[in-house]
């Protein structure tokens, strides 16, 4: 690290301590508020909690840290070291008066496997969240932040991209490309001025994944950005959030503005020479921006529709400018790779997939939430280890992965690890990391339709295949639902789902069979006793 | 008629620099101002920003968040997602409909299924006029419902 930069980072934090010493020998109160568990009176739990706090006790505002199922969530740091964790907490019990309710037992939530939720976990990019200060960078740099930051910035762009692509991190948005194989792409295109677009659209069905690292350690991505902006000698970046994730786009300005204070945005961050502008646009919703170019053209104000590739957006993007576009889970995981060096993220994982990945787990699973494990975790070591099983002994019948553009396994492919891009040829992917318990409530070929039926709403309309396609497959799959098809409908089901799949521009279009396919490989009896035979 | 759209014209030409790029901008703008996007005003965006209102119109549709009908006094939102379906969503799509007598927008309230809300781990979830509320039962969203829409 040279000296410069190294001198910003202590007098960073010397200034942390400094401000936070009136904390020590306090007793700390955590309330998590998050986009799911304001939902659940998280608000109202903390206006209470701060109406009622005792003078030795200092309050603080952290993002959910994933475990859904036991919001609202509130912890009390004792002084002396000890520490209590409220689960389901409500704002009456919180108004009656100072913590009247029993701290959660831990160990008898072990029995029930509720514990094991997050003993089992490997958190990196969302460890802190629901614990760090969310409004405010102190906690952050007390925890080691922006020492990742200082690390990148006392060496060249290229010494960054080489340890990156040594680390062998690759894009979480579902795409799985080397990360850092796009900031060279785009330093390498001699045209000026290149942008850095982070991508937290998160458009995708039962994935909440980047709100929460937004809510919860939203410094997070702004270190990681601003490593990917320096290492693809980039100097204006955008955060791009969906226009109802309002909580998510306030947090991230607080960051923000909180960053840009503490001099680690703006010119000459840390007194490196370095510079970096950042703002925030919105977004207006769609899975289909979780197209690169379809994403670049909301930004231009055409409209929400891919564009052709090549070239691709790290030779022409934002206003045919070189531009970067990373998810923010990946920018979340740059930190530690630059703080840690990139062997202790190449340690995580298995051989040929490194690292971790945040899984969104819900559906009929007893505890829904964020997961975040090492790549090579099988289905059933998140379902039934970290999500403790089925609720109310209910039975395991299917499990959705990867979202609409993936597809459905049964029971049988429970141990199956997660792995970048498919994990069955037959058409399912991890995606995003959307993993959905499906139990006998509902009908594995309902929840097809469900998938379908998305896929052929948000299909922009652009290439014919998808247009004409997705809609027909729904038709096809109610006529399978209603009893009227044929075997012979059963065939061009899979003929229409494999040619949409085929002949589209862009990654909606180009998965929407998969969820048709990967069912009619797994569940092809079920359909086919749903067919007349003639 | 002519003033408000003079007076947007003022706005507009006060907030947001004359350029395509803000166009998704100005729309949020529409959107959170009037709470859709009225045909006259797009027209005043596609002015100030030298769009023609057709191209206007058509980035506009083709965003899923932004409406261009005016809806009701109350918007009431139920998620229909996996999740959400496989914890009683459906039964409460179901008693919904039923407790609304007809079952479909109002003059009142504008009854919408959404995709997904992105809160899967609090499934079953309902909106009610931008409030998000979380393992909600039949019983409390109709309840919620029936005073909104009385």
């Amino acid at each position: 690290m040279t000296e410069t930069v190294a001198d910003a980072l202590q007098s960073l934090h010397n200034s942390v301590v400094g401000e936070q010493r009136s904390r020590v020998g306090r007793t700390r109160v955590v309330v998590q508020v998050g986009h799911c568990s304001m939902s659940v009176g998280a608000t109202e739990l903390a206006d209470a909690v701060a109406k009622t706090l005792p003078q030795d006790v200092y309050l603080v505002t952290a993002g959910c840290d994933g475990a859904c199922f036991a919001g609202p969530k509130l912890t009390v740091n004792h002084a002396d070291g000890r520490s209590d964790e409220y689960w389901n907490i409500s704002a009456e019990t919180a108004k009656k008066g100072y913590m009247v309710q029993r701290p959660t037992d831990l160990k008898q939530q072990d029995e029930s496997g509720s514990a094991e939720f997050m003993n089992r976990q490997h958190r990196l990019t969302l460890a802190g969240c629901g614990v760090l200060d969310a409004l405010g960078i102190g906690d952050y740099i007390l925890s080691g932040g922006y020492s990742g930051l200082a690390r990148a910035l006392s060496l060249s762009p290229e010494e960054v991209i080489e340890d990156v692509l040594a680390s062998g991190l690759r894009g979480r948005g579902g795409a799985y490309f080397p990360a850092a194989l796009k900031w060279r792409g785009a330093r390498t295109v001699m045209n000026t001025p290149r942008y850095l677009v982070v991508n937290c659209e998160e458009g995708e069905p039962g994935l909440f994944k980047d709100h929460h690292l937004m809510e919860g350690v939203p410094h997070r991505i702004i270190e990681g950005a601003i490593i990917a902006a320096y290492a693809s000698d980039v100097h204006e970046s955008y955060i791009y959030i969906n226009a109802e994730a309002n909580l998510s786009a306030d947090r991230m300005q607080v960051a923000i503005d909180n960053a840009y204070e503490a001099g680690l945005l703006g010119a000459n961050i840390m007194s490196s020479g370095f510079s970096l502008e950042m703002q925030i646009v919105r977004g207006a919703g769609g899975y289909v921006c979780g197209d690169e170019t379809t994403l670049l053209n909301t930004m231009e104000g055409q409209r929400r529709e891919p564009r052709q590739r090549p070239p691709f957006p790290t030779e022409a993007g934002l206003w045919g400018r070189p531009t970067v576009i990373n998810n923010a889970e990946t920018l979340s995981s740059v930190p530690f790779i630059l703080s840690s060096g990139s062997d202790a993220f190449a340690s995580i994982g298995t051989d040929d997939d490194k690292g971790t990945k945040i899984v969104s787990l819900s559906g009929a699973v007893r505890n829904g939430g964020l997961v975040e494990v090492p790549m090579g975790t099988t289905l059933r070591e998140i379902i039934f280890d970290m999500g403790g099983g089925l609720k109310d002994d209910r039975e395991l019948t299917a499990i959705a992965v990867g979202g609409p553009s993936s597809g459905i396994f049964p029971v049988s492919m429970l141990d199956t690890p997660i792995k970048p891009g498919f994990i069955h040829e037959s058409g399912v992917m991890l995606g995003a990391g959307g993993v959905i318990a499906i139990d006998d409530s509902v009908s594995v070929v309902e929840m097809m339709r469900k998938l379908a039926a998305y896929n052929a709403d948000e299909s922009c309309g652009k290439c014919t295949p998808c247009r004409e396609g997705t809609p027909r497959m729904v038709e096809l799959v109610d006529g399978i639902i209603s009893g009227e098809a044929s075997t012979s409908d059963l065939n061009d089901l899979g003929q229409l789902a494999e040619l949409v799949n085929a002949a589209s521009l862009c990654g909606l279009g180009q998965a929407a069979g998969n969820p048709i396919l990967s069912v009619l490989h797994f569940f092809g009896d079920e359909l086919a006793m749903m067919t007349d035979t003639d | 008629m002519n003033r408000e759209r003079n007076e947007l014209r003022a706005t507009l030409r006060k907030e947001f620099p004359r350029n395509r790029g803000q166009l998704l901008p100005a729309l949020h703008f529409l959107h959170h101002e009037y709470g859709y996007l009225p045909d006259w005003a797009m027209e005043v965006v596609g002015w100030h920003l030298g769009i023609p209102s057709s191209e206007v119109y058509g980035a506009a549709t083709s965003y899923t968040e932004l409406r261009v009908r005016k809806p009701a006094e109350h918007i009431l939102r139920v998620c229909t997602g996996l999740s959400c379906w496989l914890n009683g969503g459906k039964q409460l799509m179901e008693e919904l409909r039923a407790a609304l007598s007809d079952g479909t927008s109002s003059d009142r309230v504008t009854f919408e299924e959404t995709p997904c809300a992105y809160i899967c781990g609090v499934a079953p979830v309902a909106e009610i006029d931008g409030t998000w509320h979380g393992r909600v039962k039949a019983g409390t969203l109709n309840a919620m419902a029936r005073e909104v829409s009385s």
